[in-house]
C-alpha cells in the first residue's frame, strides 16, 4: 500500500468518526433542548368532558343554554341530545339519551386537513377550536369528522361546533353554559392534569367510554353509560 | 336515502367536476409530454393532437379552480388559502401543487411553441428571443418537472378524499392511484377528441400511440377498482358495509356497473382490442371511444365522491 493512499484512508477514518461524533452530539443536544423545551411549554391544564348518561333525563335544558350563550343561530346546533328507546315493557319503560357534539379529539381530523389552519387544537387548554376569520368554508373539515357534529354557521358562513365555551363562560371564569344549566349534574367539565379534579376522579371511579375510540382520535368526551335497550351485536 | 340527498353528504357533484378537470389537466399534459417525446419530436406544435392538449390542461385547471372557488362558502376569501398554510393538510399541498403544475405547464407550452412564438416575436419583441433561448436551456428540467407535477397533481385528487378518516370507503390507500390511473386515462381521452375537433387526421401516428397506451391503462383501471372494493371487503366492517351500499342494488349501483364498468371501462377496451394498433382509424371511432372515456371518468368521480360520504365509519 503506498503512502498516499494510506494517509487518505486515515484521514477519511477521521474526518467520519469525527462527523459521526458531531452529528451524535448536535442530535443529543437538539433532544434536550427539544425535551427542555416540551416541559416548558406542557400545558398544565387540558380540558374534558363526562357525559354521564345514567344521571341525564333528556330535559334540554343544555341544548338552550349553549344556543343562548353562544348565539347559535336556529337550524343549526353545537349540541343535541339524542333520544332512543322507549325500550322495555310498561311499566318499565326507559329512553336512552347521549350526546352528540364535539369530543374535541386529541389527534383531530379537522385539524390534520384544514387548508388554512382555521381549524386549531388550543395548545394552552387541548380544546379544538374555529377561526372563523380563517375559515374560507371549503368543508373539508365537516367531511373529515367522523363524529358529523360540524356545520356551517349560516351568518358567519365559517365551520362552527362546541368549544367547551372557549369564548363565552371559560372567558369569564365559568363552567361550559351546558354543565352550568344541567339540573342533574349529569355533565362534568374539568382538567384531566389535575388529579385532584373531580372530572379525573369520577374516571378513574367508573368504566367509561368513548365514542369511535378505535379510529385513533383520541375523543375527550367520555360516557358513563345508561343500561342499554338492546342487546345488538 | 336518497342517491343525491342524504344527511351524511358535505360534498357535492361540483367537487367531482373538480377533481375531473385537474385530473384530465394533469392527463392531458402526460401525454403532451409523451408525444412530443416519442412521437412527434421538433414539429410536435403542429400536431392536433398536442395543441388540443395544451388547450384542454389550462382550461380545464382554470375552471375547475373556478368552480373549487364558487363552491367556497366564503369566495371571496379564497386568498386565505394561499396566504395562511397548513402543511399536515393534503389540500394546502395540494394547493400547492396546483400552482406549481401551472408554472410549469405555461412554461412547457410556451417551449413547445417557440418556434412560431419566436417568428412572431421577432420584429416586434427582439429581445424575447434571447429569452426564449435562455429558457430552452432547461427544456428537458422543466419537462421533468411537469411530468412530476402532472402526476402528483393526478395523484392529489385522490388523496383530497383518502384523507377523510370519517368515510370508510374514501380513507382508501387505493384511491388516489385509481385516481391517478383514470385521470390520465380521461387526459389522454380529452386530447384525442379534440385533436379530431381541431381536423387532426384522426388516423394519424398520434392516435395509434395513446390507443397503444390505453389498453394497459384501462386493464389498470380495471385491477385497481378491483383492488379497491376487495381491500374494502376483506377489511369488514363499516368498509363491507359501505362496498355493498355502493355497488349493490339502486341507483349508484346501476351507475357503477353500466357506466363505469361497461361504457367508461368495457366500451373503450372493448373497441381498441377489436381495432388493433395498426387498423385504420375513422373520426367516428376516436371520437366516440373518447367520449366513452370521457363519459365513464366523470360518473367514477361522481360515484366514488356521493358513495364514498353514504357510510360512515
Amino acid at each position: 500500500m503506498d503512502k498516499s493512499k494510506r494517509t487518505f484512508l486515515k484521514a477519511a477514518c477521521a474526518v467520519l468518526a469525527g462527523a459521526s461524533g458531531a452529528t451524535l452530539l448536535a442530535t443529543e443536544k437538539v433532544a434536550t433542548e427539544k425535551a427542555a423545551r416540551q416541559v416548558a411549554v406542557q400545558p398544565s391544564v387540558k380540558y374534558a368532558l363526562i357525559h354521564d348518561e345514567t344521571k341525564c333525563i333528556g330535559c334540554r335544558a343544555c341544548e338552550a343554554a349553549c344556543r343562548e350563550i353562544n348565539h347559535v343561530p336556529e337550524g343549526v346546533a353545537r349540541l343535541t341530545i339524542e333520544r332512543t328507546g322507549p325500550y322495555g315493557e310498561y311499566p318499565n319503560q326507559f329512553y336512552h339519551f347521549s350526546r352528540k357534539s364535539c369530543q374535541h379529539c386529541e389527534d383531530a381530523p379537522c385539524v390534520n386537513v384544514c387548508p388554512t389552519g382555521a381549524a386549531f387544537s388550543d395548545p394552552a387548554t387541548g380544546i379544538v377550536s374555529v377561526n372563523s376569520d380563517k375559515c374560507v368554508g371549503c368543508q373539508y373539515c365537516i367531511a373529515a369528522c367522523p363524529y358529523k357534529i360540524r356545520f356551517i354557521n349560516p351568518v358567519t358562513h365559517a365551520a362552527d361546533k362546541c368549544d367547551f365555551c372557549r369564548e363565552t363562560n371559560l372567558v369569564a371564569d365559568k363552567q361550559p353554559a351546558c354543565v352550568a344549566a344541567c339540573p342533574t349534574k349529569a355533565l362534568v367539565f374539568g382538567n384531566l392534569k389535575d388529579p385532584d379534579s373531580e372530572i379525573v376522579q369520577l374516571l378513574k371511579a367508573n368504566p367509561t367510554q368513548r365514542a369511535k375510540a378505535e379510529l385513533g382520535t383520541r375523543p375527550k368526551l367520555f360516557r358513563i353509560v345508561a343500561k342499554s335497550g338492546e342487546v345488538a351485536i | 336515502m336518497s342517491a343525491l340527498h342524504f344527511d351524511t353528504l358535505v360534498w357535492h357533484w361540483p367537487i367531482a367536476i373538480y377533481l375531473f378537470l385537474a385530473g384530465a389537466s394533469a392527463g392531458a399534459m402526460f401525454f403532451a409530454v409523451l408525444l412530443k417525446h416519442f412521437v412527434l419530436k421538433h414539429n410536435a406544435y403542429q400536431s392536433g393532437f398536442v395543441q388540443a392538449a395544451c388547450i384542454v390542461a389550462p382550461v380545464a385547471v382554470m375552471a375547475g379552480l373556478g368552480i373549487l372557488v364558487m363552491d367556497l362558502t366564503k369566495p371571496f376569501d379564497f386568498w386565505k388559502i394561499l396566504v395562511f398554510y397548513n402543511p399536515k393538510s393534503v389540500m394546502s399541498m395540494g394547493v400547492l401543487i396546483l400552482l406549481i403544475y401551472q408554472v410549469f405547464m405555461f412554461v412547457w407550452i410556451g417551449l413547445l411553441f417557440r418556434q412560431p412564438i419566436d417568428a412572431w416575436c421577432e420584429t416586434r419583441f427582439p429581445w424575447m428571443l434571447k429569452f426564449t433561448a435562455w429558457l430552452t436551456r432547461f427544456d428537458a428540467t422543466i419537462t421533468g418537472l411537469l411530468v412530476i407535477f402532472s402526476v402528483a397533481l393526478g395523484a392529489y385528487t385522490g388523496f383530497l378524499l383518502s384523507a377523510l378518516p370519517g368515510y370508510p370507503m374514501l380513507k382508501n390507500p387505493v384511491l388516489p392511484l385509481l385516481f391517478l390511473a383514470s385521470g390520465l386515462s380521461s387526459g389522454a381521452a380529452s386530447a384525442l377528441l379534440g385533436g379530431v375537433l381541431l381536423n387532426a387526421n384522426p388516423n394519424s401516428k398520434e392516435v395509434h400511440f395513446i390507443h397503444r397506451v390505453e389498453i394497459p391503462l384501462i386493464l389498470v383501471e380495471i385491477v385497481l377498482i378491483f383492488t379497491f372494493f376487495m381491500g374494502l371487503v376483506l377489511s369488514g366492517g363499516q368498509s363491507k358495509v359501505a362496498t355493498f351500499n355502493a355497488i349493490g342494488y339502486g341507483f349508484w349501483g346501476w351507475i357503477f356497473w353500466l357506466g363505469i364498468v361497461g361504457l367508461g371501462l368495457s366500451g373503450p377496451l372493448a373497441m381498441n382490442l377489436f381495432m388493433t394498433a395498426t387498423s385504420k382509424r375513422k373520426w367516428s371511432y376516436v371520437a366516440g371511444t373518447a367520449c366513452l372515456s370521457l363519459v365513464g371518468v366523470i360518473l367514477l368521480r361522481n360515484f366514488i365522491l356521493y358513495t364514498g360520504q353514504m357510510t360512515i365509519a
